[in-house]
């Protein structure tokens, strides 16, 4: 049985006058099991591998072994396919005049599935909102699996669609299933692959080397079959008079889930969190709360983790109104170091859009700002991948100069380990 | 005719047509304008309470008000099922579901509603931790016959001041509410309660060395000084009011028009600085302001209140509260300002009327604990009234007596008490 636990971080005691409470909870759930084998009902895979007519040579090649690793670490008795994505999106295992759209997987399913996408070939365009379409429609053949996850991989742009469409594709997906996308090579987009891993509730990352994907499709798949517990929902309670600021997830990534709020009554609101394994998940929670005379308590959030409609853990957010200054100025370490950690994304990211505009004073000003902001909260990953982008002359107060030549690769790097955070070190 | 509210929670005097009505004596039923009752020949006084159906039936319900006294039930010291703040009635956590306060004991804020003309809310405030006021009090159902007051404000300095004050002001009315001496004069009467109000302030003190002598050793507790706390008592008696104080606990008698005033005269140090000629509001301001020369407790020099009495000429209110409320409203003529206004939002009901109070001092800023208890007064007609003469009543004002000027005259005062 899945166990879980939330820790709270914060500084209840605020300033008289004060209104905003700023609280890091912390959820933590062991004995997740393996995906589809506990109580929350049987679980489904799709690979969406894209086809397009530029993946030729050593990019189909390594796709090819990447799905077929893939396909290795999916549990059996998990149901399964695999879209081969170009302009069009095309059912390749199971094969296109199979009676069924999805299979369980068992060893002869697996050995067939290889077999097909050994024959997948690169020719076409793409238009990933029909990819994610089709395997909204396989996953419908299935609702016995209630944990549904894909895994998509692209080269390049959105060509072969236009905007709106790719836009009412990822929305008629949205809530039906979770995808992690992968993206090859230094010709996709960031932004647009980001923008459909953050609605589908997944993850965003570059495979620079055509030769790593077999090893990132492994891990990723072994993750997804680590989930246990197949979908977990966020709700946060805050009293009457009071507003809900934001909600935001930020580690493992910085993920500001206030878009996908769900009102559940007008003091409540619930944010989908997707499936669960063995992990901690810290959420950035703040409340505008009314302020109340020196001496007042409030109960200014409570954040309780629910699967299957029941409560699995909870943490308290309280407000105290004092008038000692030595208790209200000081600020939590962990909210101090995921503030920060969440400007950090939001700097690299619009650093890297202004370098790319040719605006090179707003580039530096905010690269430079994430130079100091990395060097303050520890993060040296992003520290590190900062310096292939900008000479770093002072990281205390972020004095950078933009590199007059940088691979396209290195930013892509930089720009999809933004949202990544490191721990805070907790007391 | 059979639709009619609790009276607990009706706006108090005065029968409406639609109300059904009933005999204080014997409860028979009877009409609004009676004069006497059909069944046992009882004066009807003006404002009877209107009553339930299913109680004024009740054998001997009504015949034997004085065995029915109420008391608090509950244990104060157990948390409130109603948020203090907004009313809500669900917590989890130990917070309520609605706006978050925390949730707290009965004690931060409780009220007392003996019957319909009488009522007490105690209030924690806004800035102390424990509501360490007591208060207790009780009435007779027919408006202006009975009522018992008790307000003792426990002293922040001392440790188990609301143990204390409590005990104090319980104790204080289970003296009171003894049957007093049947004499009929309004004299003879004062004179009676004057005796008995000594005897409640010595029954309270008891209760306050009491808790000195078991110190209850709760966390945090101070330990600077033995528990202290004040005493102020009203009685109301057919048209008589006798009162007594140690300490600044007030008693005030606010008429519906004309000249209020505090009956009581604080013992303390800012009391004594104004009669010694500094402008009331420099002394209520100044450093010791809030130093009181009597209190009760192990280490008082003297604990017999000082008493006054009046018999009041018209209808009004008579208000008993602790320096949580009269801080933001010293003068009688303020106070009066304050009440009259809150009363007819209040529809002149005591419950309503001590909460808006209550609600008023919180929004001042709540510094202390508040309590108040009021009575509603609507002085019997003396062609109908319970011993009171015609010349008593027409004559207002002090009544006082050689005996009681004796008592005034000595009024003691301590020596300036520690305890700021």
């Amino acid at each position: 049985m899945p166990s879980f636990s939330a820790e709270v971080f914060q500084n209840e005691f605020i300033s008289e006058g004060a209104t905003d409470v700023h609280a890091i909870v912390s959820v933590t759930c062991a004995g997740a099991g393996e995906a589809g084998r506990g109580e929350g009902g049987e679980a489904a895979e799709i690979i969406i591998v894209d086809t397009s007519g530029s993946m030729l040579d050593a990019k189909i090649i390594a796709a090819r072994q990447a799905a077929a690793v893939a396909v290795d670490q999916i549990l059996d008795g998990t149901w399964f396919a695999v879209i081969s994505g170009t302009h069009v999106a095309t059912r390749a295992f199971p094969y296109p005049n199979a009676r069924v759209s999805m299979v369980q997987m068992e060893p002869g399913a697996r050995a067939a599935a290889k077999d097909a996408i050994s024959r997948l070939e690169a020719d076409g365009g793409t238009a990933m909102g029909s990819w994610l379409k089709l395997a909204g429609q396989l996953f419908d053949t299935v609702p016995q699996a209630t944990q549904r996850h894909a895994i998509l991989l692209t080269d390049g742009q959105n060509q072969s669609e236009q905007p709106y469409q790719f836009q009412a594709a990822i929305e008629s997906v949205t809530g039906r299933f979770q995808c992690d996308c992968r993206g090859v090579g230094a010709d996709w987009d960031v932004a647009e692959l980001r923008h459909v891993s953050t609605a589908l509730l997944g993850t965003v990352d570059l495979i620079a080397n055509p030769a790593a994907m077999a090893a990132d499709f492994e891990s990723l798949m072994q993750k997804a079959m680590g989930r246990g517990v197949a979908e977990a929902t966020l709700r946060v309670w805050a009293p009457q008079g009071s507003h809900l600021l934001w909600v935001r997830q930020v580690s493992p990534s910085v993920e500001d889930l206030t878009s996908r709020k769900v009102e559940v009554n007008p003091l409540t609101s619930a944010f989908p969190t997707g499936a669960w394994g063995d992990e901690s998940r810290d959420y950035h929670v703040a409340v505008r709360v009314p302020p109340q005379p020196v001496g007042q308590e409030r109960l200014a959030a409570r954040v309780q983790l629910l699967v299957q409609d029941s409560v699995v853990s909870q943490g308290l957010v309280k407000a105290r109104w004092s008038g000692d200054d030595a208790l209200t100025t000081r600020i939590d370490p962990a909210v101090a170091h995921y503030t920060g950690q969440a400007e950090l994304a939001v700097v690299i990211q619009e650093g890297l859009a202004a370098k790319a505009a040719g605006d090179e004073a707003t580039a530096t000003t905010k690269l430079g700002r994430a130079v100091a902001l990395a060097a303050e909260t520890g993060n040296d990953e992003a520290t590190s991948k900062l310096r292939k982008v900008v000479d770093i002359d002072d990281p205390a107060t972020g004095t950078v100069r933009l590199k007059r030549s940088v691979d396209k690769l290195d930013e892509m790097a930089l720009d999809t380990a933004s949202t990544k955070t490191t721990r805070v070190n907790k007391r | 005719m059979n639709e009619n509210p609790p009276s607990d929670v009706h706006p108090a005097p005065g029968p409406t047509a639609g109300q059904r009505i009933v005999c204080p004596n014997c409860g028979e039923d009877a009409e609004p304008g009676d004069l006497f009752c059909e069944g046992c020949g009882q004066d009807l006084p003006d404002g009877i309470t209107p009553v339930p159906a299913d109680s004024s039936k009740r054998p001997g319900g009504l015949s034997h008000p004085a065995a029915a006294l109420p008391t608090t039930p509950v244990d104060l010291e157990s948390l409130s099922p109603v948020c203090r703040t907004c009313r809500g009635t669900t917590f989890q956590d130990g917070y309520c579901e609605n706006c978050g306060s925390p949730a707290v004991k009965i004690r931060d804020h409780w009220e007392e509603r003996p019957a319909a003309w009488v009522a007490a809310v105690s209030d924690r405030g806004v800035r102390h931790h424990r509501n360490e006021d007591g208060m207790a009090v009780s009435a007779r159902p027919e408006p202006g016959s009975r009522a018992i007051l008790v307000v003792c404000d426990g002293v922040s300095s001392s440790f188990d001041s609301d143990i204390a004050s409590l005990g104090a002001a319980r104790a204080a009315r289970e003296v009171l509410d003894r049957p007093r001496p049947d004499v009929a004069s309004v004299a003879g009467r004062i004179s009676a309660w004057n005796e008995r109000l000594a005897l409640a302030g010595d029954e309270a003190n008891k209760q306050a060395v009491e808790a000195g002598r078991h110190p209850s050793g709760r966390p945090g507790e101070r330990q600077d000084s033995p528990p202290s706390c004040t005493f102020a008592a009203a009685v109301v008696d057919n048209g008589v009011i006798v009162v007594g104080w140690v300490g600044d606990s007030r008693i005030y008698w606010i008429p519906d028009f004309g000249e209020p005033e505090q009956m009581s005269r604080d013992d303390s140090w800012a009391t004594e600085q104004i009669l010694a000629g500094v402008p009331r509001e420099e002394a209520e301001n100044g450093p010791r302001a809030h130093a009181i020369t009597r209190w009760l407790g192990p280490d008082s020099p003297d604990t017999v209140p000082t008493r006054d009495s009046r018999v009041p000429d018209r209808p009004g209110w008579l208000l008993v509260c602790s320096d949580g409320l009269w801080n933001y409203c010293s003068p009688a003529s303020d106070l009066a300002t304050l009440v009259r206004g809150l009363a007819n939002e209040a529809q002149g009901d005591p419950s309503h009327l001590a909460s808006r109070l209550i609600d008023w001092a919180n929004a001042q800023g709540g510094m202390d604990n508040i309590t108040v208890a009021l009575a509603r007064i609507a002085p019997i007609p003396p062609q109908r009234g319970n011993g009171i003469t015609s010349d008593e009543t027409t004559t207002p004002t002090q009544a006082t007596s050689s005996g009681l000027n004796g008592v005034l005259d000595s009024a003691p005062t301590g020596p300036g008490n520690p305890h700021a």
